[in-house]
């Protein structure tokens, strides 16, 4: 966890030289104490569930028999001959890099909108930023009946003289739908970031720029997104994470089909573990979900020097 | 950017264009939400869709209140997000100070450990969650609904924004305090805390968010009706036979969504600003 | 370091709890609770639960407190198993049909005694070496809800005249069915509960054609047989060709009025209380393999792991009892053969002609099959979901699908 080398930035002076060694030690106990009930709480709700998860996976275990076998790596090996995977870690991908490339372009895109000087910018900030008030429940099961074949989408198109597909039922459109429905959600969230992040690039740095005479989106591309980059990695992991744990909006509105396109690995560990009743085999999958949030999160902290901006 | 001169009237109306038709899809379905709650059953799958309902009828608000006692289960949610909301700024800011500030050994190991909790879908640790508060005898209580997300795997993210905010303070300014004799707490309380009102406000409104939109834990934790949760309750506007009672269920989201939004809306500035003011540095 | 001695401890101590598999058995001193969960949230369906247990109460004083727990008919085994999983087992549980057979088979179920006034065909589903496991409390029979007003309107002769005249078949069925939706607007015949995801509703239509998903003793897939690829193409025909079922993606509710028929439970009358349209209920049409019927099932089990699986067992026997039985049978049609007659019956479903009780309801349940079921049915259930979901385009290939069906699911009726 390379998070770690990032160190405290400007910790105060005074416990560095730390004249006197009681101080320090004071430091340490006080330190200790404003972490407890966090760790506390960690180590009962994350660490020592995931240890159990672990064991689990070692273990058939059916549980309304009540047994519960050890079976050593069995699950592991079915894991590797589990046909089912390829087509659910696909599902995955293509969610979770729809809805990121989508969610963070319209989200610095409505967020450079309302950083123009404008009259009612607040009105529109308001209504972009509605849905992520909504309940997820209550906003899934509208746009389940909005999505329907003869629902309010197509009559919209129609209007429009476009005859719409149906969205839910075919292949293509029933995964760009739940990424869709996914993205209006929460968008909002993601546009109000980068609005602070935005407001934050200081102006000479436009006019500078402008007085060199760079055009609009020279200046966006070599002022604005070098400034917002650390904005737009934290959005980024957020958002990364978030979407491979899209679970409601699944079960609500597509059940993971038509066919298998969009079992979504969540949506997959979830059949397996409380529809089938194969919770040994479910622990493993939600192993391997661990795994992969962990290996993308720590990848994308190892690069952002490449390509984040730092201030200082 | 506020510096530049005003812009032309056409590229305002191209502006304004633009900003109006991307409202469409954030919208149009809360707006489809409310006034379809408004329609008979019989109108509600009329194709194409009335924009109106043609003879409003309040049936399924009243259905919404009969069926269940949902001014509870409303005044259920409300308590638990505003009881994990507290909790988890009072954990959060606590942790996000300490790692900002203070140099103690083994800080960074359990910074680790914490950060674990950002990666761990509930999904994965529900059943072994379940095991414990089982034990515990705290199931069909809010207890589970309460502890998990201050204390848990949903707390890390409040605790990395504060510590993110706690890092851009000067060290000078406890520098000052520690003259003044303030120790360690004191620093925390007296003067960084009044400091980080934008990150409180960022974190208040995460926490607030997740706890009214918990989906997963209701349903697994809780099995009386007068304890449920508002996402719980939605789902539960079906006949015996599971099929759906669409205009209850949309007159109970409603129900569920408006209030809200008017607060959202009455309180926006403080809202998005304060999100806005984190200083969120990635 | 301490934490982590501190958290490994506790992980040890956590781990013995959760592989101790949960249900102490203990039966302690204090009143006993009883705990039913069940997937409805009707209120009418838990008042009157209430009151039976009431009645209970009075003469068992050692029973404290009997709660029914409604959990979300989606996510109802689910949260069942979760509940099973997490050691907090309910002491009795509804259970869908469909999952019979791996409750029946895993043995987490209690014996129960099985009344001689029950109904053989209703209990076969519940059994396992000669002994019944759960309680059949609802054994409701499929018929066609008709909306007559719409069917007259569409020019086509009401069914009631047809099974008059003995022309009551499926290829009737599907002409009355285009003829209403060619109307515009409306629907023609909905498959309740269907919605091109829960293929197993169809059953109640294929039954007509003598197919079956797979063999009686479940180990060979039968979607690839000729029958069932007849009764699909019938299905194919009526949704993309004829026009006379709404397609995928489209809802018609029937009960709003918005469609011409629909298939499904008869308890469902309940919902035409304030129906302002003329309606009627009728058996299922004829197939090509004859008269046949279908009912639904659901049962009531008590749990080995329970708490107080002796009080349980005690109260089940009160709560499906004969007198019991016949108020439940308002809601849920009783697998007794001597409630099965349109006397009684009438009583509790006061919208029903007896005429449609007696066809309908008491030759149905006496006739009727059940749905198909299997070991391990979720996932079953969803193989086949997931491979049928191409057979609902108007180009498919019938016989392809199936036979893709087949080739998918063969590796897990084997198992």
């Amino acid at each position: 966890m390379t998070l770690l080398l990032e160190k405290p930035a400007r910790a105060p002076a005074m416990t560095d030289k730390a004249p006197y060694w009681t101080m320090r030690r004071r430091d340490e106990l006080a330190g200790w104490l404003m972490v407890a009930p966090q760790l506390a709480g960690i180590v009962a709700f994350v660490i020592v569930p995931l240890g159990l998860v672990v064991w689990y996976s070692l273990h058939e275990w059916n549980v309304l028999a009540g047994s519960f076998t050890f079976i050593g790596a069995d699950n592991y090996a079915a894991l590797a001959d589990d046909q089912q995977l390829g087509p659910v870690l696909r599902a995955t991908g293509l969610f979770s890099a729809g809805l990121v490339v989508l969610n963070l372009s319209l989200a610095l895109f409505l967020a450079v909108l309302l950083n123009q000087k404008l009259r009612g910018t607040v009105v529109f900030r308001t209504l972009f930023f509605s849905p992520v008030v909504v309940t997820l429940v209550a906003w899934t099961i509208v746009w389940g009946f909005l999505l329907q074949d003869n629902g309010g989408v197509n009559a919209f198109l129609d209007v429009l003289g476009i005859d719409g597909p149906n969205w839910l039922r075919s292949g293509g459109t029933a995964m760009a739908s739940v990424i869709v429905v996914q993205l209006f959600k929460n968008v909002g969230l993601n546009m109000v970031l980068f609005l602070a992040a935005l407001q934050g690039v200081p102006a000479e740095l436009y006019e500078a720029a402008r007085i060199d005479g760079a055009s609009a989106w020279a200046r966006f591309r070599r002022v604005t997104v070098p400034l917002i980059s650390p904005t737009i990695l934290l959005t980024m992991i957020l958002t990364i994470v978030g979407s491979l744990q899209v679970f409601a909006q699944i079960a609500v509105l597509t059940q993971g089909g038509p066919g298998t396109s969009t079992t979504v690995l969540v949506y997959y560990l979830y059949q397996q573990a409380f529809q089938f009743h194969h919770f040994g085999y479910g622990a493993t999958l939600s192993l391997l979900l661990f795994l992969i949030v962990l290996v993308l999160t720590v990848v994308q902290w190892r690069m952002r020097r490449r390509w984040v901006f730092h201030e200082n | 950017m506020k510096t530049r001169p005003g812009m032309s009237p056409r590229l305002k109306v191209l502006l304004y264009g633009v900003l109006l038709v991307c409202c469409v899809p954030f919208v149009f379905p809360i707006w489809w939400m409310a006034t379809t709650s408004l329609k008979p059953l019989s109108e509600i799958f009329a194709f194409p869709p009335s924009p109106l309902p043609g003879s409003p009828t309040l049936d399924a608000y009243r259905q919404v209140f009969e069926l269940q006692p949902f001014g509870r289960q409303y005044l259920n949610s409300l308590y638990i997000a505003a009881v994990v909301t507290l909790g988890t700024l009072a954990v959060s800011a606590l942790a996000g100070y300490a790692f900002a500030r203070i140099r103690f050994r083994g800080a960074g190991i359990v910074f680790m450990i914490v950060l674990t909790g950002l990666l761990v879908p509930n999904e994965v640790t529900i059943i072994p969650l379940y095991r414990m508060f089982d034990t515990l005898g705290l199931v069909d209580t809010h207890w589970p609904l309460i502890l998990i997300p201050m204390l848990g795997a949903p707390s890390v993210l409040a605790t990395f924004i504060m510590r993110q905010f706690f890092i851009t303070l000067p060290a000078e300014l406890e520098e000052a305090g520690r003259v003044d004799g303030l120790g360690r707490f004191g620093l925390f309380w007296r003067i960084c805390l009044p400091l980080a009102r934008p990150a409180v406000g960022a974190v208040a409104i995460f926490t607030f968010l997740h706890s009214w939109n918990l989906y997963l834990e209701p349903i697994v934790f809780l099995s009386s009706k007068s304890k449920f949760t508002i996402p719980q309750a939605l789902t539960q506007y079906v006949d015996a036979y599971g099929g759906p009672m669409w205009n209850t269920q949309l007159a109970a989201a409603t129900l569920s969504a408006l209030p809200v939004l008017i607060i959202f809306v009455l309180a926006q500035r403080q809202f998005v600003e304060g999100l806005a003011q984190t200083g969120l540095k990635g | 370091m301490k934490t982590l001695t501190a958290a490994l401890s506790a992980a040890a101590l956590l781990a013995l709890a959760g592989c101790g598999g949960g249900g102490s058995g203990s039966a302690d001193e204090g009143p006993v609770d009883l705990r039913m969960t069940i997937w409805s949230a009707n209120a009418k369906h838990l008042a009157l639960f209430d009151q039976i247990a009431a009645g209970y109460k009075k003469d068992h004083p050692e029973v404290g407190k009997i709660t029914f727990e409604p959990i979300p008919f989606d996510s109802y085994t689910t949260t069942l198993t979760t509940q099973i999983g997490g050691g907090n087992v309910p002491d009795l549980a509804w259970i869908f049909e469909s999952s019979a057979p791996d409750f029946v088979s895993s043995g987490a179920l209690e014996p129960i005694d099985k009344d001689a006034d029950l109904v053989p065909s209703t209990t076969a589903n519940w059994e396992k070496d000669g002994k019944l496991y759960a309680y059949p409390f609802s054994t409701s029979p499929l018929g066609v809800f008709v909306n007559t007003d719409l069917v007259k309107a569409a020019g086509r002769p009401a069914p009631a005249e047809q099974i008059a005249a003995g022309t009551w078949t499926w290829d009737e069925a599907a002409k009355t069915a285009a003829a209403v939706q060619a109307r515009g607007g409306k629907g023609g015949l909905v498959v309740g509960d269907f919605d091109y995801k829960g293929w197993d509703t169809l059953n109640a239509v294929w039954a007509g054609w003598g197919a079956r998903p797979w063999s009686e003793d479940g180990k060979t897939c039968q979607f690839d047989q000729p029958a069932m690829a007849d009764a699909m193409t019938f299905l194919h025909k009526l949704v993309f060709t004829d026009k006379g079922m709404p397609g995928p993606g489209v809802t018609k509710d029937f009960f709003a009025g918005d469609s011409g028929m629909i298939l499904t439970q008869i308890s469902r009358a309940a919902l035409l209380e304030k129906a302002k349209f003329k309606w009627d209920l009728v058996p299922l049409p004829k197939g090509p393999a004859g008269d046949y019927s279908v009912v639904g099932q659901a049962g009531i089990g008590v749990f080995k792991r329970g708490k107080h699986a002796d009080a349980a067992k005690q109260f089940l026997a009160y709560f499906t009892n004969a007198e019991n039985s016949a108020k439940l049978a308002q809601f849920f049609p009783p697998p007794r053969k001597s409630q099965l007659n349109a006397a009684t019956l009438g009583k509790a479903n006061p919208l029903l002609k007896p005429a449609q009780l007696d066809s309908v309801v008491v030759q149905g349940i006496e006739r009727g099959t059940i749905k198909p079921s299997h070991t391990g049915y979720a996932e079953i259930q969803q193989t086949v979901r997931a491979s049928l979901d191409r057979l609902w385009k108007p180009d498919a290939d019938v016989k392809a699908v199936l036979a893709g069906v087949c080739s998918k699911i063969n590796p897990l009726l084997a198992k």
